[in-house]
């Protein structure tokens, strides 16, 4: 390509009787830093990409004498689908085309003969327009391309503006104002992927400071995630989500919902705003642990679940953490619990349908089913609309022999409550067991099964890692 | 034989202004609180239009103002993918309001914003998507904007048409307020004992004004005294409620640049005072002898 001179000719003369004014007065533009550009002969210029203004507001940031020798890299079957546009386009700024999907030799080869020939190049690293107003992760060709001529300064700029004036998949340019705020120029020596990864972090940093006071609106906090470990009494469920909760702490505002609620920010527990059905259901979990029979003890645990079920809701409006560490599930907790009171009726479809109408999916379960005959707890539930409870992102059952959980409740000194004896124990085990597969199968919900009697470093080690996997891939 | 006489002291304060500015310019004499001279001097163009050109091509340089504040309020409040044609209509509102002003159809002028555009304005913003969270908070926004930066500006240009002087003397006057609470203010902290100081002080400082100005605005005396007072204290008001607005979509005084909060920083004054003024004047013009 040879390379583009002269200083006055009537494409130059477009740009700074047409393009210019018209940017100028009909959107308004800003520009910081236009001297880091000033004294500069050859560079690349990096930039975000949102709009089709983009390129207008670059070519606006020239210097008049860099307007014929600067040319733009773009896509060549977006522009090539019209013809006028195309050769507009082409006249206007004589881009370096790259054709996106077909298989090149070297993409790179326009941009290098561009710049062997002394012209300096715009590169829209992020590859595509992309989501308004969010930086994607760059390409690694600015990277490679930096290496090759490391005499050549890279400018990053950052714009913002263009994603309200003239989005995406929007017709009419609206007049807002753009902002083009110019970084200076940056030399670089080491190799090519810590080369664009550098510079999408100086345009990242460009866009804090550009954006940090912008105004924005109330956002809807993203619900969080529940995380739920449970097992029989005495498998250490309590001990091992305080600390999976402490662990997570360091990266996210994790609550914990045990026996108390706890809140951890950065392994600190942090002191909260007391809540009112908190209270009731402390009270209401004390009074179960002091039940005489299992008759006795079935109505207030089965208030206390719902209670601890509903403060989930609670939790996430009045604390706004990003996860939710259950210490037991109510909902899976009733489920299990069915076992212990109707041993031979239960089994996996069973479970799988209590599960759906605790979930209140009332379409999928007809009204007249026989498992409401069987447990009429369920009909109630449905009938006073309780059916809301929630069913947990990500499950752990921490699985241990019943003899040595018993072990384990008369070590801590505590009055053993009715349910728990061996031959209980083991019926509510065998339940937890099923649930646990049913969420698996057919809720399609990440669960792990841990043996609740190895060490607890290592235990904590295999949750956390689960934890990570299942549920918190984003946080 | 009035209007002969009364153009002669618009022109001077317009090309005394002018000079001023292009002074400035060639020496690069650096003066705080510029940027608010060149908004008088638009308003003094405005008028000196008016009185020598005709006042179909001031009102429309008063649209061009109205039209760079709000681009200013659109580009700094935060506004969804879907809400742009109801951004459209809002600048078709201003089109759409001037019209009238230059014609002097005073019944469709003060509906034009308050009737047609805002219930225009929510119908297009249904139009552009689907999404229904945030719509309320959208009309909001768009609505205020119109409304404060459009429909009250507008109200200048119209009180222009009822009689220039009268536009001057709301100008000067909030221009004289505007100079004494930049000159009385103390730390960047808001107290309502130092607005009272700067309203005792301007107040006696307007009321000389209007009085002195009554000569060429024909407003009898005790009007001259009621809008001396009257106007400081909207002054006050329209202040202290734009600069919560102002905090709140990010105007920061230290920056202050075109599209980044100076034009409705240095509009801020007018805002409350023009259409309460306008409307005084009109009513009391109307059913008074003595105008």
């Amino acid at each position: 390509m040879k390379k583009l001179t002269g200083s006055f000719s009537a494409r130059a003369l477009i740009h700074l009787l047409l393009l210019r004014p018209f940017l100028k007065l009909f959107f308004g533009v800003n520009v910081a830093g236009k001297k880091n550009l000033a004294s500069l002969d050859q560079y690349i210029i990096i930039a975000n990409h949102n709009s089709h203004l983009d390129i207008l507001l670059l070519f606006y940031i020239l210097p008049i004498k860099q307007i014929l020798t600067t040319q733009p890299v773009a896509a060549e079957e977006y522009f090539s689908k019209w013809k006028v546009l195309f050769k507009l386009v082409n006249y206007l700024f004589s881009p370096i085309w790259i054709v996106r999907d077909r298989e090149v030799d070297d993409p790179l080869r326009g941009m290098r003969e561009a710049l062997n020939s002394g012209n300096s190049i715009i590169i829209f690293p992020e590859g595509t327009r992309g989501i308004p107003g969010q930086i994607i992760k760059f390409k690694t060709g600015v990277g490679r391309l930096a290496m090759e001529y490391r005499n050549i300064p890279i400018i990053p700029v950052f714009i913002s503006g263009t994603e309200k004036s003239f989005p995406k998949k929007s017709t009419i340019p609206m007049p807002i104002w753009n902002n083009v705020t110019i970084g200076p120029p940056q030399m670089f020596k080491g190799e090519g992927q810590d080369i664009t990864s550098s510079l999408e972090k100086m345009i990242r940093e460009l866009s804090y400071s550009e954006t940090a006071k912008r105004h924005k609106r109330y956002k809807q906090p993203k619900p969080a995630i529940a995380f739920a470990v449970y097992g029989i009494d005495g498998s250490g469920k309590s001990t091992l989500s305080r600390i999976v909760a402490k662990k997570l702490s360091n990266a996210f505002r994790v609550c914990l919902v045990s026996d108390h609620l706890e809140f951890y920010e950065n392994e600190n527990q942090k002191e909260l705003q007391p809540l009112l059905t908190e209270k009731v259901r402390e009270a209401l979990g004390r009074y179960a642990k002091t039940a005489k029979s299992l008759k006795q003890y079935k109505i207030p645990k089965l208030a206390e679940l719902l209670l601890r079920d509903h403060i989930l809701g609670e939790v996430q409006r009045w604390y706004t953490p990003d996860i939710i560490v259950q210490d037991g599930c109510p909902l899976i907790n009733l489920a299990a619990w069915a076992k212990l009171y109707r041993e031979e009726y239960f089994d996996a479809e069973v479970c799988a349908r209590a599960i759906r109408i605790l979930t209140g999916k009332r379409e999928a379960i007809k009204k007249d089913d026989p498992i409401f005959k069987k447990f009429h707890e369920l009909a109630a539930l449905r009938r006073f609309r309780l059916d809301h409870m929630r069913l947990p992102d990500a499950v752990i059952f921490l699985d241990v022999a019943p003899a040595v959980s018993i072990q384990r409740i008369l070590s801590r000194g505590e009055q053993r409550q009715v349910h728990e004896t061996e031959e209980k124990l083991a019926k509510l085990r065998e339940g937890y067991l099923l649930v646990t597969q049913v969420v698996e199968k057919e809720f399609n919900i990440p669960a792990r099964i841990l043996d609740g009697e190895s060490e607890i470093d290592k235990l904590t080690a295999s949750a956390i890692e689960f934890a990570k996997e299942s549920s918190l891939r984003e946080p | 034989m009035f209007s002969e006489i009364s153009k002669v002291p618009v022109i001077l304060i317009f090309l005394a202004l002018s000079l001023f500015l292009l002074l400035t310019k060639v020496f690069k004499i650096r003066i705080p609180y510029k940027s608010y001279i060149h908004y008088l001097w638009t308003f003094f163009l405005i008028f000196a239009a008016s009185e020598t050109l005709s006042f179909g091509i001031a009102i429309w340089i008063l649209a061009v103002l109205c039209f760079m504040a709000l681009r200013e309020y659109f580009t700094l409040v935060d506004i969804r993918m879907q809400d742009r044609w109801g951004i459209l209509g809002a600048y078709l509102s201003i089109p759409f309001m001037i019209i009238f002003i230059q014609f002097d159809y005073y019944g469709m002028f003060i509906i034009s914003i308050p009737v047609y555009a805002f219930l225009g304005i929510p119908f297009l913003v249904t139009l552009g998507g689907k999404e229904i969270k945030g719509t309320l908070l959208s009309i909001g926004i768009i609505d205020l904007g119109l409304f404060l930066l459009v429909y009250c500006i507008g109200h200048i240009g119209y009180l222009a048409l009822s009689s220039t002087w009268w536009a001057i003397m709301l100008i000067l006057n909030v221009a004289i307020c505007d100079l004494i609470a930049i000159l009385m203010r103390k730390g960047k902290n808001h107290r309502w004992s130092s607005v009272l100081i700067q309203y005792s002080v301007s107040a006696p400082m307007t009321i000389i004004l209007t009085l002195g100005l009554s000569y060429w605005t024909g407003i009898p005396w005790f009007h001259c005294v009621f809008l001396g007072i009257l106007i400081p204290l909207l002054v006050a008001i329209g202040r202290h409620t734009i600069r919560y607005i102002e905090k709140d979509i990010g105007i920061s005084r230290d920056q202050l640049l075109p599209g980044k909060g100076q034009v409705i920083d240095n509009l801020r004054s007018f805002l409350y005072a023009a259409p309460v003024i306008f409307h005084y004047l009109r009513f009391f013009s109307m059913r008074s002898d003595a105008f």
